[in-house]
Parts: C-alpha cells; sequence; structure tokens
C-alpha cells in the first residue's frame, strides 16, 4: 500500500492533514477536497482518521430527530425504479466466503464482497459508531489500493467513462457518483421527461432531462463495444453547430448511460458519434443516434 | 403467556427485521425493488430528519431525499459492507446532498439568513422519537459539551447549518485557519468522547 502512488501535491507549505475534520463535515469546496484526498492518496494514518472522522459526523446526523416523509415521496419513487439503471456489480464473486466474519485479512483486495453475503455472518445493529471496530473499518475501508481499484473500474466497464477521467481510478469512483447523482437528479425533477429512439442496429436509446436543472442524459440498451481507440461522444447540436457533452464506452450489454456535460437547453438535439479515443473536437462520422429533447 | 412475552422480547432485540439494512443493500444492488421499499421504510425518517435540519424548508427537503433514495438505488453496487454499516453509507451521502444542494441553490443562501448557532437541543421535540434516537442524541449531546464553545459553534454550523470552513469563519469572526483547526480538534474530541475509535 505504501509506495504505490505517490500523489503528494506541493500547496504552499500548509499540511492537507489539517483538513480533515472540515473534510468530514463536507465544509470543503471541491479544490479544497481533491486536494485532501490526493493527501489520503499517500497516507495511511490520514485515511484511517479521516474514516473516523466521517463515522463521527455520522453519528452527528443519528443525533437529530427522524422525520416521517409524506406517503407521495415513497409512491413516486418506486414509480421511478424501473426506469432508473444501477450500476454494475463491481463483481460477482460466486458463493463468496463470509470474509467478514474470517476477518479483513482474508478479503483480496479487488474483491468486493456483495454486501449480502458479507452482513450474512455479522449483523450489525443500526445505531453504533461505538462499536470499536471503527479503525479496523478504517483500514478496510481504504483497504483497496489503486491496482485494486483500477480493477474495480474495469470491471464497471459497462459503464460511461469520462474521457478525462480514464485511467484515474481514484477519481474514476467519484466520477462515477457524480454521474449516479446526476441522473437521480434529471429523475426526481419535478419537470423530468424523457424521449426514446432506436439506433440503426436495432438499440433503443432514451434522453431523459430536466429543464429546470439544465441537465440530461442518455441511456442505450445494449450499445456494441468498441475498440479500445474508440469512445462514444455525445454533442449538443444547435444553431451553432456541434458542441462536445463528453464521451463514454460501452460494454456492449445491459443499459449504458452517462450524464451529459454542460448545460442543456429545450429542444437541443442530442447526438452520438464514434470518434476516437478521448473524443474530437467536432464530430469526424456521422451520428449513430439523435434525439430531440422536446 | 410468560413464553410468548419472552419470544416476543426476543424477536424484538435480535431479529425485529427479518433482513437488515446491509442485507437489504445487497438485494437492491440486484435490482429488487421489494427490498428497497423496505430499506426506505426503515431509513427515510433518518434521512429526511437529517436533511430537513440543514434545509429547513420542507417540500426541499423531501425532494432532496428522494433523490437521495433514486442514488442508493442506482449507487448500491458501490457500498461495501467491510467498510461500515449502511445507516453509515446512506447518512454520508444523505449530508453531502443535502450541502449540494444549500452551496447550489439560491434557496440555499435564502436559507442561510435563518440559522444562527442553533444547538443541537433545539428542535429536538419530534414525535416520531424513539428510544434508540433518544439514547443516541443524549450521547452525542453530552460528547458535544466536552468540546470548546468555539469547536461546538464551528461543528454545528458546519454540520448541522452546511457550511462551507470559510462560511463559518466569516460567521464567527475568526481566521479560516483557526476553523481548520478547531474543526479537526473538535472532530477527534467527538470521535474520542463517542468511541468511535477502537
Amino acid at each position: 500500500m505504501t509506495g504505490s502512488g505517490n500523489n503528494r501535491v506541493d500547496n504552499g507549505g500548509e499540511n492537507p492533514g489539517e483538513l480533515s475534520g472540515a473534510y468530514a463535515l463536507h465544509a470543503l469546496n471541491p479544490d479544497e477536497a481533491a486536494r485532501y484526498e490526493a493527501h489520503l492518496a499517500s497516507s495511511e494514518q490520514a485515511r484511517i482518521e479521516a474514516a473516523e472522522l466521517s463515522d463521527t459526523a455520522v453519528a452527528l446526523g443519528l443525533a437529530t430527530a427522524p422525520v416521517q416523509p409524506s406517503a407521495a415521496v415513497k409512491a413516486s419513487l418506486m414509480a421511478r425504479l424501473a426506469s432508473t439503471p444501477q450500476l454494475p456489480l463491481l463483481q460477482a464473486p460466486a458463493a463468496a466466503p463470509a470474509a467478514s466474519a474470517a476477518g479483513p485479512a482474508s478479503v483480496p483486495p479487488d474483491a468486493v464482497e456483495t454486501p449480502a453475503e458479507a452482513s450474512a455472518g455479522s449483523v450489525t445493529p443500526t445505531v453504533s459508531p461505538s462499536r470499536g471496530t471503527a479503525s479496523e473499518r478504517a483500514r478496510q475501508r481504504w483497504f483497496r489500493g489503486p491496482v485494486g481499484m483500477l480493477a474495480a473500474a474495469a470491471a464497471a466497464a459497462a459503464l460511461f467513462v469520462g474521457g478525462a477521467f480514464a485511467g484515474q481510478a481514484f477519481n474514476s469512483d467519484q466520477f462515477q457518483q457524480q454521474q449516479a447523482a446526476g441522473l437521480a437528479q434529471i429523475n426526481s425533477a419535478p419537470d423530468s421527461k424523457r424521449a426514446s429512439t432506436t439506433t440503426a442496429d436495432g438499440h433503443k436509446a432514451t434522453l431523459v432531462w430536466s429543464v429546470e436543472r439544465k441537465l440530461s442524459a442518455l441511456l442505450v440498451d445494449d450499445l456494441p463495444a468498441l475498440p479500445s481507440d474508440k469512445d462514444y461522444q455525445l454533442w449538443y447540436i444547435g444553431g451553432k453547430g456541434p458542441v462536445s457533452a463528453g464521451t463514454f464506452d460501452s460494454s456492449g450489454t445491459g443499459t449504458v448511460w452517462r450524464v451529459l456535460d454542460g448545460s442543456m437547453t429545450f429542444g437541443d438535439l442530442i447526438g452520438v458519434t464514434v470518434e476516437p479515443k478521448g473524443g474530437s473536437r467536432q464530430p469526424t462520422t456521422d451520428p449513430i443516434i439523435a434525439i430531440q429533447s422536446s | 403467556m410468560l413464553g410468548l412475552m419472552t419470544a416476543d422480547f426476543d424477536f424484538d432485540l435480535e431479529s425485529t427485521a427479518p433482513a437488515s439494512k446491509e442485507e437489504l443493500l445487497g438485494r437492491v444492488a440486484r435490482g429488487d425493488e421489494a427490498a428497497f421499499g423496505d430499506l426506505y421504510d426503515q431509513m427515510a425518517p433518518r434521512v429526511l430528519g437529517l436533511v430537513k435540519r440543514l434545509l429547513v424548508d420542507h417540500a426541499q427537503s423531501e425532494e432532496v431525499t428522494q433523490e437521495i433514495f433514486l442514488e442508493i438505488w442506482q449507487s448500491a453496487s458501490r457500498y461495501e459492507a467491510q467498510r461500515g454499516g449502511a445507516s453509515t453509507w446512506i447518512l454520508t451521502m444523505a449530508h453531502r446532498r443535502a450541502v449540494d444542494r444549500i452551496r447550489s441553490s439560491q434557496a440555499g443562501r435564502d436559507r442561510d439568513t435563518k440559522i444562527g448557532i442553533r444547538d443541537l437541543a433545539v428542535e429536538y421535540d419530534n414525535v416520531s422519537e424513539t428510544v434508540e434516537t433518544r439514547i443516541e442524541h443524549e450521547r452525542v449531546e453530552k460528547a458535544m459539551s466536552r468540546l470548546t464553545e468555539l469547536q461546538r459553534q464551528a461543528i454545528s454550523l458546519a454540520y448541522y447549518g452546511g457550511l462551507s470552513h470559510s462560511e463559518v469563519a466569516e460567521r464567527l469572526h475568526i481566521p479560516l485557519g483557526t476553523v481548520k483547526t478547531r474543526l479537526r480538534d473538535g472532530m477527534i474530541r467527538l470521535r474520542d468522547e463517542l468511541g468511535v475509535a477502537s
């Protein structure tokens, strides 16, 4: 774990470890958070502290009075599940042993145990940040080194991989979370809308968007995998010509989806082309998908 | 009669729900909608309670709660049981999203003016309070009372107010460097008081 990935960041003499409290409280701006995370990558001690303080923050959260949501919230959520794709399992180990009972050391770095199996042995009751194993969990939390994380990211290849993020496992996971959060925002927006089309190859493509949030995402079923030197690229096609909205790739099976970079305007035509790896400034091929957001 | 009561008692203590939140989350990761519904029933009041503490406005808090649960649905496969409990994962995400909403919206800025330095004790008269939450509340309140006034204020403003550390500095009229130190010292003290570290 030590020695791999020396992400030391020069930050003008300031000790990034100082930021641990603010980080756990989500009180940093994105740049500061990124700086602190770079620091985490290089210090196990810092990772343990970060995990413990994050658990401490959760204790503050558990101390707030519960508030029952109105029934409409659940009804609306349940109705949206079928049309909301899930991130694929990072790995589906066949009948993994109850690793958590056997102890952390028996867990291979990149074997992401599935929660159901993991919890079969030791069921953690709800409110217990005080169970005394936090330090151990803290270690576990960051146990997967860069190699394991890369492997996990590769296993999740069904997913959109943003050109700018590819190869940076640490950020890649964040990117996926950002994408998931973006899609959740679109789907839960009061003005959420969708439109579908079929590609020449017969794959169903759906655009979901919210004008209010200026966000949109494209979902495509079973989009073929591309050679390693190519990417799919998204475009806003408007009066000013095509504007790139990011790249993604596909594993060939399941639903691939990508929240578009930039801001969507009502009526925009959204297109997808196949481009050289990393994307192009302007489309170099004809769109394989084009959907109007109206 | 006695036997029956004992059985009920055991039932309550150990296996109230047929599945733990961790197990439910595992099923959610595989697309199990019923498990999602159960998980929602268990966690939604917690999530909304926390979100509303930050956002104040009820309608907006419900909207953010909905976003959070959709994100749980989408990214359940990213939860790793060995990293901590499901409640921890969910509440960390919930706090993050509430803070995101505050920072991204004008509503957040407006809300800002309503927030003074609020004590934990405030607003704790909710009817849905359970023994479990009351115990946890008292435990945290006691731990908070061990902090210095400045540590306590800084942490409350950041966590319950959703302020960034520079906003905390502005609010308390102290240098940013001091806020960083107070947030860290204070959180470490809390961690020790709450016994989070082993």
